[in-house]
């Protein structure tokens, strides 16, 4: 398919956005009673933070169970500034989202230490916190007599003051929505699948996720507290009573109900809670009950939430619509020139390796001592040994992700071993895991993108997936040429759970390389495939080594370990035991005895 | 000839029958009621105990024959401002009410009086106790705020008049949300205008568990006297067992729900005065007691917050009914006006003015103390 | 202060701190085995307050009371584990991700609110003591009035705690529950039925916060909505012990306790906040908890 048709073709996001603004633009002027628009203005700005959230858990996994303290953040900051500074009711609005922000990003920071269960902890008990402290700092916040005469968003026009309201929040969530979404489909979200996947993972190719993790905090209770901001305006009261932790479990609930981590998730989570909370207004009696059922059915029963259930009925339908992640790679016409192009870009200067006196205990048990080895650049590196003799430390070490003990680590020339996963990723090392790490939420052809460097600006990306539908054109080239180059061309818009174990290791190793590494470390590269698919591996790796990249692995299956390796290294009980080409290791009577025991001549 | 006559009589006769139902159907107006019916118990207990009142006296008012035909709409905002907020203007844009009754936050009433006054819609608030409510907006005509409930100026000054007279050292312990801040100022400044000074001020979180530390130093400061403005009325009695200290106490008319009876115990809480608006002693208010406690059995466990209800629903039920249509405008100056109230309450016959939109007035709360179960008249 | 007033406070502290203690552990054994807990622990707890209100209201002798309660909250934790966190174990792949327990645990706590509330009404509940048949009854210690009660609580948890700790250290099952947490596969193997054990913490950890709910009725006023702030207590005690080590639990949250009671003393306005506060920080600077060893060398 030419360029032209492709960018001819319909952008699937344009339709539904030019439903929803036209729909948005006619809305006031519609003879229904003001109540819809007051429940519209409602909906906006309470999705506002709901998308915030659903990037938060949904993308980055992070649990937050107090997003209303942020809520509040930005209530009071844009109410007190309004109000006792006479600051326009925009400019407060801003200023509330950006102290929500600044909350935000401190609580991210001291939660960077924890995750799981300790983050959720965490958050119920600050959101607590600033809900006594809006309670009782009653100088400040009015406590639960609140802030009245709040200014609103009138312009002098009181009678029209509503649809002002109605209209500028209604674009912000305009502009959220569409961050959102971009989010989702671009960079951001993948760095973000990976963090949720597995931190270690994430570092390994290059996300620095400290930094990520705090920022998306930041972000999700910036929409929080902008969300509280426009509340604060809606009607011109802030009471510290609409703080409570009930407030965080309905923003929960929305998330969840609509499904998490996906693009249309907060909007339909949003418009089935405020139904909820509208159809029980009357009936006090049952409302948590309802909130709780709704709660524990969809997380058992609808995982995917109303997204899931809208993308299953359309798909049945016949009605789905094709995803932008395949279309616009441009496909050379013939398999060599697809090599040669992916190969042209692989290529690199393997760098040296070089381990030093490197130890490692765990409560008494050496599990690496004292291992020096030299790893020549441009070479195909083996650690063999039994198990148990210490090579996936040793790895895990390289790689950064255990500290040693002892000793130093230099990569060409220089000691990286004080630098963390993600800086050595970006000196060129790449790794595989033994336990295959992939993110099975996203595509084959985005798994391997997450590997690649990025090349433009955020901005630009913006813009071309606004306005040309084709976002990340050259990086998502480039992983289609090494997909091809695999093997795996055809499969590029799958999910990796689709795939067979052998493809989904492929699949790693296509992440590895689309890292253009320097130096490569697999771990365990053709466990659990046949022969024919080790063979496979085997011509890979000879390959890369011909384009330069040093290599190490570790390996069980000698055949396949002899026929690759240049050198080899044996451990056993975590000492180094022998060094030396295949040949020579396969004659060493250590190594022999250390395989198979004592009483066995060669 | 005969058939044309016959037929037009026909018509006639039906399009005034139309005409009738229509304006039977149009006589039908919408109260529309805001009370907080979950969330913490002080709430739910004043919320239910209030909206108990209010559906007994519309029972009573079908029942006496009203003719204009009234429908109560009834919505929990949870406790929550931004919930009653909505709930306001759905019962005005929405479901067209012509007035409203609620709720029990005075941080709620205060979100939504603003609106209504700008809707041109009137508010019986009730039952919060904010003294602001109404003189927030007293000054603009029309002003569309009443309130049927205890307001908490008067009774802190009635409390503080009995107790400057006849106890020589006296303690305070509130709560430090809104309600208890405020009443903390009042009390220390009406004490000092009566020339006493507190010996103890004690504070506490609005859902702590325990009060001992705070009641151990009111002990230590020997307190004759101890002030109760915490919400959760019965928590200083529990730790005095144990602290061999048996003060007076004294506080809001939280204290004179039976929950909290139940909860201390008879013998605790005997001599506890409180602010009190409803003379149980009365023929009406006995009347009005056995009424409630057939109607909801051991759901009514507050006959004064009911009482209140009850007489918002009398004044706003009758002042529908002499207006006859949904005309908020209307209902509002009927409600002003409105005159002969057979309240159960000490609200008076004619509880309003242009200038006073409180049911009770000054003069009109008083104190009551529990004797033998049974809360009594102060003399 | 004089000595009276100190062993009021401490007193008061240990008791509560013994709540928190007897929660705590519930959230522990499920966390050690199963890497989850129950969110809605301290709605457990209330759940079984009240039902010892019904029961002895109607009249039920204490045993018979007490037997009940725990019997019906040893199924509670049964169907929780079966309904909100076993089925979450299948579905490692779903978008909420490892979590989704956290959402389902606190969603039964918000049913269970609400049934309570329809059975009792949303107003506050006096419950009547264990042991006297009179209400109030106190003992003098030193210029100190204590609750019989409140000795009984403290009491009561000393004991649990040390039944705990002997049933983890010395018994057999206690020895299957520590071999599933240290390992569930090799657990497997060595034929252990690591289900059986999975449902049994959850099992131990509810018939735990019943206990702690029959203890604590007498003591504080009840409602429907009592539970999360216990919840939330626990979960920080249980954090700043260590969620490992059970002897930590117990120090942490009677240190919890004693702090909770002095600074309410001293700073009665903001007494609450500061235990909070304090906690955060610990957590912040050593995440985990005091009392634990060994430190993260893993990234």
């Amino acid at each position: 398919m030419s360029d032209n048709a492709l960018n001819a073709k319909r952008d699937p996001k344009r339709l539904p956005y030019l439903l929803g603004i036209i729909c948005f633009i006619v809305m006031p002027w519609l003879p229904l009673n003001g109540f819809y628009v007051f429940l519209a203005q409602t909906f906006f700005y309470t999705l506002i933070a709901v998308i915030g959230l659903n990037l938060l858990l949904g993308l980055s996994g992070q649990m937050s169970l107090g997003q209303a303290g942020f809520y509040a953040l930005g209530a009071y900051g844009s109410a007190l500034t309004a109000l006792k500074l006479g600051w326009p009711v925009p400019l407060a609005i801003a200023f509330g989202t950006f102290l929500a922000a600044l909350g935000g990003g401190l609580v991210g920071v001291f939660a960077l230490r924890t995750r799981g269960l300790y983050l959720a902890m965490t958050t119920l008990a600050v959101g607590y916190v600033l809900d006594i402290l809006a309670q009782r700092w009653i100088g400040l916040t009015g406590g639960a007599m609140g802030l009245s005469g709040v200014p609103q968003l009138e312009f002098g026009l009181p009678k029209l003051g509503p649809v002002f309201f109605f209209y500028f929040a209604g674009t912000a969530l305009i502009v959220i929505q569409l961050l959102s979404d971009f989010i989702h489909d671009g960079r951001f979200g993948r760095n973000l699948r990976a963090i949720r996947e597995s931190e270690v993972f994430a570092a390994s190719v290059g996300i620095q996720v400290s930094r990520w993790k705090a920022g998306i905090f930041a972000f999700a209770a910036a929409l929080a507290g902008m969300g509280g901001a426009f509340f604060a305006h809606q009607s011109g009261f802030v009471g510290s009573d609409a703080f409570t932790v009930r407030l965080s479990i309905a923003l929960l609930i929305a998330a969840v109900v609509g499904g998490l981590g996906t693009k249309s998730g907060p909007l339909l989570g949003t418009l089935i809670l405020l139904g909820i909370v509208e159809v029980i207004a009357g009936i006090d009696k049952y409302g948590l009950f309802i909130y709780g059922l709704i709660l524990v059915t969809v997380l058992l029963a609808f995982p995917k939430g109303a997204a899931g259930i809208l993308d299953s009925l359309t798909t049945k339908l016949g009605l789905s619509r094709k995803k932008i992640t395949l279309l616009d790679a441009t496909i050379p016409s013939s398999k060599e020139q697809l090599s040669e192009l992916a190969l042209r870009r692989i290529a690199n200067e393997g760098t040296s390796l070089c381990l030093q006196g490197l130890s490692k205990s765990y409560s008494g048990l050496k599990a690496v001592d004292e291992v020096s080895i030299d790893i020549k650049p441009n070479t195909v590196h083996g650690l063999i040994g039994p198990n148990g003799a210490g090579k996936s430390t040793i790895i895990n070490m390289i790689a950064g992700v255990y500290l040693p003990d002892t000793g130093t680590i230099t990569l060409g020339g220089q000691n990286i071993s004080s630098l963390g996963v993600a800086e050595r990723a970006h000196l060129g090392l790449a790794r595989t895991f033994q336990n295959l790490q992939l993110i099975e939420a996203v595509s084959v052809l985005d798994n391997v993108m997450l590997g690649v460097k990025h090349q433009q600006s955020y901005t630009k990306d913006f813009f071309d997936w606004l306005f040309k539908n084709s976002l990340e054109k050259n990086e998502r080239q480039e992983s289609m040429n090494i997909l091809n180059f695999l093997g795996l061309g055809h499969l590029a818009d799958r999910l990796p759970g689709e795939l067979p174990y052998g493809h989904r290791k492929l699949l790693e190793l296509a992440r590895a390389i689309a890292q253009r590494p320097r130096i490569l470390l697999l771990d365990e590269p053709i466990a659990g495939m046949n022969a024919q698919e080790a063979k496979e591996i085997a011509q890979v790796i000879l390959k890369l080594r011909q384009l330069g990249i040093t290599i190490v692995l570790v390996e069980h299956n000698m055949e396949f370990v002899m026929s690759v390796c240049d050198e080899l290294s044996v451990l056993n009980f975590g000492r180094l035991i022998a060094h030396g080409t295949p040949g020579e290791i396969q004659q060493n009577p250590t190594v022999i005895e250390a395989y198979l025991g004592t009483g066995v001549k060669k | 000839m005969k058939k044309t006559y016959q037929q037009s009589m026909f018509k006639m006769a039906f399009t005034s029958a139309l005409i009738a139902c229509a304006f039977n159907v149009s006589a039908q107006v919408k109260v529309g009621v805001i009370e907080g019916l979950s969330g913490p118990p002080a709430i739910v207990d004043f919320g239910e105990s209030y909206l108990q009142g209010i559906k007994l006296a519309l029972k009573d008012y079908q029942a006496a024959g009203g003719k204009t035909k009234i429908e109560l709409t009834v919505y929990d905002d949870e406790a929550n401002p931004q919930r009653a907020v909505s709930l306001a203007q759905r019962l005005i844009q929405n479901d067209k009410a012509s007035v409203i009754i609620g709720t029990v936050s005075s941080g709620n009433v205060l979100a939504i009086g603003p609106i209504l006054q700008k809707a041109g819609i009137p508010l019986v608030a009730g039952p919060a106790i904010a003294t602001n409510i109404t003189t927030q907006f007293i000054e603009e005509k029309p002003s569309q705020i009443f309130r049927c409930s205890m307001v908490e100026k008067f009774q802190i000054d009635q409390m503080l008049d009995w107790g400057a007279k006849n106890f020589k050292r006296i303690g305070l312990i509130h709560s430090t949300t809104g309600y208890g801040n405020f009443a903390a100022k009042e009390i220390e400044a009406g004490l000092k205008a009566r020339g006493v000074e507190l010996v103890a001020m004690e504070a506490a979180a609005p859902n702590v568990t325990d009060l001992t530390p705070q009641m151990v130093k009111l002990r230590d400061a020997k307190a004759e006297l101890v002030l109760n403005f915490h919400e959760s009325f019965e928590l200083p009695f529990r730790p005095l067992p144990r602290l061999n200290y048996k003060p007076v106490i004294a506080g809001n008319w939280g204290l004179s729900s039976e929950k909290v009876l139940e909860i201390v115990g008879k013998d605790a809480i005997e001599g506890t005065v409180m602010g009190q608006a409803l003379d149980i002693n009365t023929p009406r208010a006995q009347a009005f007691n056995e009424k409630m406690k057939k109607e909801y059995g051991k759901d009514y466990r507050w006959p004064v917050v009911a009482a209140l209800g009850y007489d918002a629903g009398l004044i706003v039920f009758k002042a529908v009914d002499q207006v006859g249509k949904p005309d908020p405008a209307a209902i509002r100056n009927a409600i002003e006006n409105i005159d002969g109230i057979q309240a159960v309450s000490a609200t008076p016959a004619k509880p309003f003015s242009a200038t006073d939109h409180e049911c009770l007035d000054k003069e009109h709360v008083f104190l009551g103390v529990w004797k033998n179960g049974v809360v009594t008249r102060l003399n | 202060m004089q000595i009276g007033n100190i062993i009021q406070l401490l007193s008061g502290g240990l008791a509560m701190g013994a709540i928190y203690v007897l929660v705590a552990l519930g959230l522990y054994i499920t966390h050690l085995t199963t890497h989850r807990v129950n969110f809605g622990q301290g709605d457990f707890l209330m759940v079984g307050t009240f039902l010892m209100l019904l029961l002895r209201k109607v009249g039920a002798p204490l045993g018979v009371a007490i037997a009940a309660t725990l019997v019906v909250l040893a199924v509670m934790g049964w169907l929780l584990e079966r309904i909100a966190i076993r089925p979450l174990d299948r579905k490692k792949t779903s978008p909420v991700g490892a979590f989704s327990w956290i959402l389902t645990t606190a969603g039964i706590a918000l049913i269970l609110q609400n049934v309570i509330e329809l059975g009792f009404g949303k107003t506050s509940q006096y419950s009547a003591p264990l042991f006297s048949s009179q209400r109030d009854q106190v003992v003098q210690v030193l210029g100190a009035g204590l609750f019989v009660e409140e000795i009984l609580v403290i009491v009561a948890a000393i004991l649990i705690v040390a039944i705990f700790y002997a049933f983890m250290f010395h018994s057999r099952w206690g020895k299957n529950i520590q071999a599933v947490a240290f390992n569930p596969e090799s657990a497997k193997l060595l034929g252990i039925h690591t289900d059986r054990v999975k449902t049994g913490v959850f099992i131990i950890a509810a018939i735990l916060a019943a206990v702690a709910g029959i203890l604590i009725g007498p003591l504080v006023t009840i409602n429907p909505h009592m539970g999360l702030v216990l919840t939330i207590k626990a979960l920080i005690v249980a954090a700043i012990g260590g969620f490992a080590n059970p002897v930590g639990i117990l120090i942490g949250g009677i240190l919890f306790g004693i702090f909770e009671s002095l600074s309410n003393y001293l700073d009665s306005g903001f007494g609450d906040l500061y235990p909070l506060l304090a906690a955060l920080i610990i957590i912040a600077v050593k995440p985990s908890g005091l009392f634990s060893e060994g430190r993260a060398d893993v990234r």
